[in-house]
Formats: C-alpha cells, sequence, structure tokens
C-alpha cells in the first residue's frame, strides 16, 4: 500500500481540560510546591506539552498559547535582579496571579467532582417519566423560554423557505410594530388561546413575520399574552392574559 | 379531612405526578387544608416509606417530593430501559460546577477560571436544560448571564441551593498540594 506521506491525520483528543488544567498536571505530576514553582522546569515542562501534541496532530487552541506566553513573562519577570532597596522587600511575587488561578480552577475541579459523585438521575436514580421524556401526566404547562419561540419562529421561515439570516432589506413599512401589537392583541382577545404559527399569516412577507414575531415578544413582555407549551418541544400556544384595556392605556 | 386520609390523598399526588411535588402545589390542589398538616403528613410519608427498604422511596428533592428509584438497582433498569446512562464531560461538569457556585454568572467569567473558552459547554448544558440565561450583564457587550435551573437540582438530587455541597475552603486545597508554604524564599 502506497500512502503519500503527506497526508495528515487529525485527532481531535482532549486528554487536558485547558491550559490550567495541563499546569496544574504537571505541578502534581513533579511534586513541585505550588508556592515555589520552578519557572524554568515548568515553562520547559509545558512548551514540550505543546510540541508533543503538535507532532500528533493534536489542534492547539489560542488558549494554550496565551498561557505559554504568561509562563515565558513570569520567568523573564523573575530573572530580573532584585533591588537592593530594605523598602522594595515586600515586592510581589510575579507568579502571584497564576498561582491564584490555579489554586481557584482546582477547587472548581474538585467541585465538579464532588457534583458527579452525587446520586444522578438517569444514572444511578430513576423517576416515573417515559424514555421520551414527555410527562406521564401533561397536566402542568411548561413555559416557554426566547429559545423555543425563536426555534418557533425558524420553523414558520422554513416553511415558507424564507431565510431567516438573509440580508436586511429595506422596504416601505406597510405595517407598523404598534400597527400589529393591536392586530394580534385583537385577534387573541376574541381567539383567547391559539397556535403561535396562526399568527404568521400563509402569504405574509419576511418583514412581516418578523414584525408579527416582535408583536408577540412585546405582548409576552408585558404579560398580555403567555406562552407556553403542553410538553417539551411541542406546539406553542399563545394565551391572552390581560385586561383588554391595558394596551390601550400605554399607547 | 382525617390525616389517615390526608396522607393517602397526597400519596397518590406525589406518585402521579412527573416532576418534584411542591407544598405549594399541594396547597393549591387541597385548599382546605393548613400547610403545617400537609408538612406534617408529608415529613412522615417520607420517613414511612423510606424505612420499608423497598425497590424506591419517597425523597425531597428540587424544593418538591418524588419517587425515586434506590440506586442499588440501576444497573438493572439501564439494562430495562435500554438507555446510556446520563453523563457530562468533564469540562462540561467544570463549567457547571463553577456556573452552580457564582450565579448568575457571565461566559467569559467562566472562562476565566477555566482558563479555556467554555461556548460549547455551555451550550451542552443549556440544551440539557440544567443552565438558564437570567439575563444580561449591565456591562459593555451586555452579556448572558447563566444560572441553574430546577432540573439542575433534579439532576443532583438536592433538594435546594442551599442543599449544593460546601465549596472547599481556599485554606484546604492549598493543604492538598503536596508541599506548602515552605521554601518561599524569593
Amino acid at each position: 500500500m502506497t500512502s503519500d506521506s503527506s497526508e495528515t491525520c487529525l485527532v481531535k483528543v482532549q486528554a487536558f481540560e485547558g491550559p490550567l488544567d495541563l499546569l496544574l498536571h504537571l505541578i502534581k505530576k513533579h511534586e513541585i510546591n505550588i508556592y515555589d514553582i520552578p519557572m524554568a522546569l515548568i515553562t520547559q515542562q509545558y512548551l514540550e506539552y505543546l510540541n508533543m501534541m503538535k507532532e500528533l496532530n493534536l489542534e492547539i487552541v489560542g488558549d494554550y498559547l496565551i498561557i505559554a506566553a504568561e509562563l515565558g513573562h513570569i520567568k523573564s519577570k523573575m530573572l530580573l535582579p532584585k533591588p537592593d532597596d530594605d523598602e522594595e522587600i515586600e515586592e510581589d511575587d510575579p507568579r502571584a496571579d497564576l498561582v491564584k488561578r490555579l489554586i481557584e480552577y482546582q477547587r472548581y475541579q474538585e467541585a465538579a467532582e464532588q457534583l458527579s459523585r452525587l446520586e444522578t438521575l438517569e444514572r444511578d436514580v430513576f423517576t416515573r417519566v417515559h424514555e421520551d421524556g414527555t410527562a406521564v401526566n401533561a397536566g402542568q404547562l411548561l413555559k416557554v423560554d426566547l429559545w423555543s419561540l425563536i426555534d418557533s419562529l425558524r420553523e414558520v421561515f422554513k416553511r415558507r423557505n424564507l431565510n431567516i439570516s438573509a440580508g436586511i432589506q429595506f422596504d416601505i413599512e406597510t405595517v407598523t410594530l404598534d400597527e400589529r401589537i393591536r392586530e394580534v392583541t385583537s385577534i387573541l382577545i376574541s381567539k383567547k388561546k391559539m397556535k403561535f404559527e396562526d399568527l404568521f399569516r400563509n402569504n405574509a412577507s419576511r418583514l412581516e413575520l418578523i414584525i408579527t414575531f416582535l408583536a408577540i415578544l412585546e405582548l409576552i413582555r408585558t404579560r398580555l399574552v403567555s406562552a407556553y407549551q403542553e410538553y417539551p418541544f411541542g406546539p406553542i400556544t399563545l394565551s391572552y392574559e390581560g385586561e383588554p384595556t391595558t394596551w390601550k392605556n400605554n399607547t | 379531612m382525617e390525616k389517615q386520609y390526608l396522607k393517602k390523598v397526597i400519596e397518590c399526588i406525589v406518585f402521579v405526578s412527573e416532576k418534584p411535588l411542591s407544598i405549594q402545589r399541594l396547597l393549591k390542589v387541597l385548599p382546605e387544608t393548613k400547610k403545617s398538616e400537609i408538612t406534617e403528613c408529608i415529613e412522615e410519608l417520607v420517613s414511612e416509606w423510606n424505612s420499608l427498604d423497598r425497590g424506591f422511596g419517597l425523597h425531597e428533592v428540587a424544593n418538591g417530593y418524588q419517587f425515586r428509584t434506590n440506586s442499588d438497582f440501576s444497573d438493572e433498569i439501564i439494562r430495562f430501559k435500554e438507555i446510556k446512562p446520563f453523563r457530562l464531560s468533564r469540562a462540561a461538569l467544570e463549567a457547571l460546577a463553577i456556573i452552580a457556585y457564582n450565579q448568575p454568572i457571565t461566559r467569559l467569567e467562566v472562562d476565566q477560571i477555566r482558563g479555556v473558552d467554555s461556548t460549547g459547554v455551555i451550550a451542552a448544558l443549556l440544551e440539557k436544560r440544567l443552565i438558564e440565561i437570567s439575563g444580561r450583564k449591565e456591562v459593555i457587550g451586555r452579556p448572558f448571564l447563566y444560572q441553574t435551573t430546577s432540573e439542575f437540582l433534579e439532576t443532583f438530587g438536592l433538594k435546594s441551593m442551599r442543599d449544593l455541597p460546601s465549596l472547599k475552603e481556599l485554606e484546604e486545597i492549598e493543604a492538598s498540594f503536596e508541599k506548602p508554604l515552605q521554601g518561599l524564599d524569593v
């Protein structure tokens, strides 16, 4: 089998969670006193590791290089002769910030480990829920978050073959946001409840869809309308909550 | 309502409830009863169920009560459900711990502690609904602030945020490094 030697194989393995993780590993491996890190040794070890990553074709993200630069910077600072002044004795150790970060990071690594040791749902303990995550009883309604609303808008766009992120066009405004809010409010007052999608007319333009969406957001924000789902990822229903006069008074 | 009857009513409602059932919700369903009665009943139910030594028990979790299986039988249940057990990557757990102990917090602040970009893991945590956006920080760029959800409490079986294991004291961490403090001559 003849294979081109220039062929590369990019392996994405993340042995370390980041540069601080790597540094902590080196410190523990060499049993280094964290308050007296030998900068020359640790910098050399760190760079050796980066080289190894490069040879293994592992992607080295910028975060590793930032810490590499910081290590070099601290090392050079420590090489500077110390002034003899008595007053300067209290001068900060250039390594202090790095040590503080490492200890802080170690703290959260341990907290993460602690979390993973807790009895975890769907790993150690189980409840009476269907495997697809839908409720055994669908009595409680789920509040809808902004992302579900945006997902639904994306669906509306998709069904109409419109691109949600297409460039901005400056059309002559056929309908203003204020008008649309009033329109949507009156539709909801008469219907009380309706599907999110049904508020979007079939032949509506992109601008009109967006204005309608903004109108819905505004109505949810002012709590005149609430949005909910009966089960996760289900259709979104809008329901009229407020007093019919509230919006008019605001305008 | 007679107490033994009330206890059975509560037991049934907890049984059919999908989410951990809160006292507030029970009060809504049973408007005639006092909060103290409900609390008393449910506490008795908890200790009764858990002294039975059965496959599952009644537990206080995420500001409510829920029947949960005993962790001794997880292997069999996983085999029965034919699922992969819940798992978070180390990176995701780290970010989650940082958010849990510092909420609300921005992504940048999480990045700073971890020394590495956390965009991907935060997206994964959002998708699993373990965290949510709680608002925006009023600084340049108005970045999102993240906080943990009640699903977070449910997932880790915590009664409430106060039940979160306390973060180790910095001194304790410092002591865990092999040779603390000596030889500090710069």
